[in-house]
C-alpha cells in the first residue's frame, strides 16, 4: 500500500507507508528530545540566575557595611563582571523563542504527514484538527551572544 | 526616581531588564505580558515602557497601538526590546508609535544610555 503527500494536481510521489510512519516517528523523536533540551535550558537558567543573585547580594554590602574581605578593585571587578554576564544571561529567552519555533514545524510535519497517510490530506488544517504550522518566519536570527543593534525612530 | 515598565514573558530577561535598571537608580515595574502591561500602566506610575515583541494574549506591537490610543501615553516612551531585527517588524513598530527598536540580547551600559537619552 502507498500514499501521496502532495493533494494537488501536480504529479504525486508515492510513499510507502510504512516509510511516513518511520518519518513521522523520527519527527516525533526529535520533538521530545527539544522538549527535554528546554527542560534541561529551564533548569539550568534557574539555577543560573540564583546564583547571580546570590553573586549580587554578596556585592553589594548594606547601608554602612564594608566591603569586607573585597579589596576595592577586587570589588570593582567582580561587580563589572557581573554587569557583563547580563547579556550572555538572555541566551535562555532566545533559545526558548528558538525551540518553540522549531516544536512547532516537527509536530505540524508528524500530524500532516500522519494525516496525508490517512487520506484525509484534502481537508483543511483546522477540520482535519491538525495542530497549526507557525504562521512566520524564526524570530530568532542571531547565531551569537554580541549585543544587538539599537534603532531609535 | 523614574519608573520603567519592563514587559516581557521570559522570567530570566525580565530579571536581567531589572537588575540592569535597579542598578541604574531606576524603579522598575514588571509585566508578563501586554495585557498585564496595559493593567499595570494604568494603575501605576510609567514614565517609560521598555516591551518584547513576541508574547501571548497581546504582544509588543499591539501593547504599543493600545498604548498609544489613550492620550495619557500620547508622548510616554516606548522601547521595542525584542529578538526580531527584520526591517518589516521594525517599521510596523515604528508605525504602531514605538520611540525605538533594541534587539536582543541588550548591552546593559547601552541600555541604560539609550533609557536616558529618551527620557530627556
Amino acid at each position: 500500500m502507498q500514499t501521496t503527500l502532495n493533494p494537488s494536481d501536480e504529479p504525486a510521489v508515492p510513499m510507502p507507508v510504512m516509510v511516513a510512519a518511520e518519518l513521522q516517528d523520527a519527527l516525533l523523536i526529535a520533538l521530545r528530545d527539544l522538549q527535554r533540551l528546554e527542560g534541561l535550558l529551564d533548569h539550568a537558567t534557574q539555577n543560573l540566575l540564583e546564583r547571580f543573585d546570590q553573586a549580587h547580594d554578596l556585592l553589594t554590602p548594606g547601608e554602612g557595611a564594608e566591603l569586607s574581605q573585597f579589596g576595592a578593585a577586587s570589588f570593582g571587578a567582580a561587580s563589572q563582571a557581573l554587569r557583563l554576564a547580563v547579556t550572555e544571561l538572555q541566551f535562555h529567552d532566545m533559545s526558548s523563542q528558538l525551540i518553540a519555533h522549531i516544536s512547532q514545524t516537527l509536530q505540524g510535519c508528524a500530524f500532516r504527514l500522519g494525516a496525508a497517510t490517512m487520506g484525509v490530506e484534502d481537508c483543511d488544517d483546522e477540520s482535519a484538527g491538525l495542530p497549526p504550522m507557525p504562521e512566520r518566519p524564526n524570530p530568532v536570527t542571531q547565531s551569537e551572544m554580541d549585543a544587538g543593534s539599537v534603532e531609535l525612530f | 526616581m523614574r519608573s520603567i515598565l519592563a514587559v516581557d514573558d521570559s522570567p530570566s530577561m525580565r530579571k536581567m531588564v531589572s537588575f540592569t535598571l535597579t542598578g541604574a537608580g531606576f524603579r522598575v515595574v514588571e509585566a508578563i505580558d501586554g495585557v498585564d502591561a496595559l493593567e499595570k500602566a494604568n494603575s501605576e506610575t510609567v514614565d517609560l515602557v521598555l516591551v518584547d515583541q513576541n508574547m501571548p494574549r497581546l504582544d509588543g506591537i499591539g501593547l504599543t497601538r493600545k498604548l498609544r490610543e489613550n492620550p495619557r501615553f500620547k508622548n510616554m516612551p516606548i522601547l521595542i526590546l525584542t529578538t526580531e531585527s527584520s526591517d518589516q517588524m521594525k517599521q510596523a513598530g515604528r508605525a504602531a508609535g514605538a520611540t525605538g527598536w533594541l534587539v536582543k540580547p541588550f548591552d546593559p551600559n547601552r541600555l541604560v544610555e539609550v533609557i536616558q537619552k529618551v527620557l530627556r
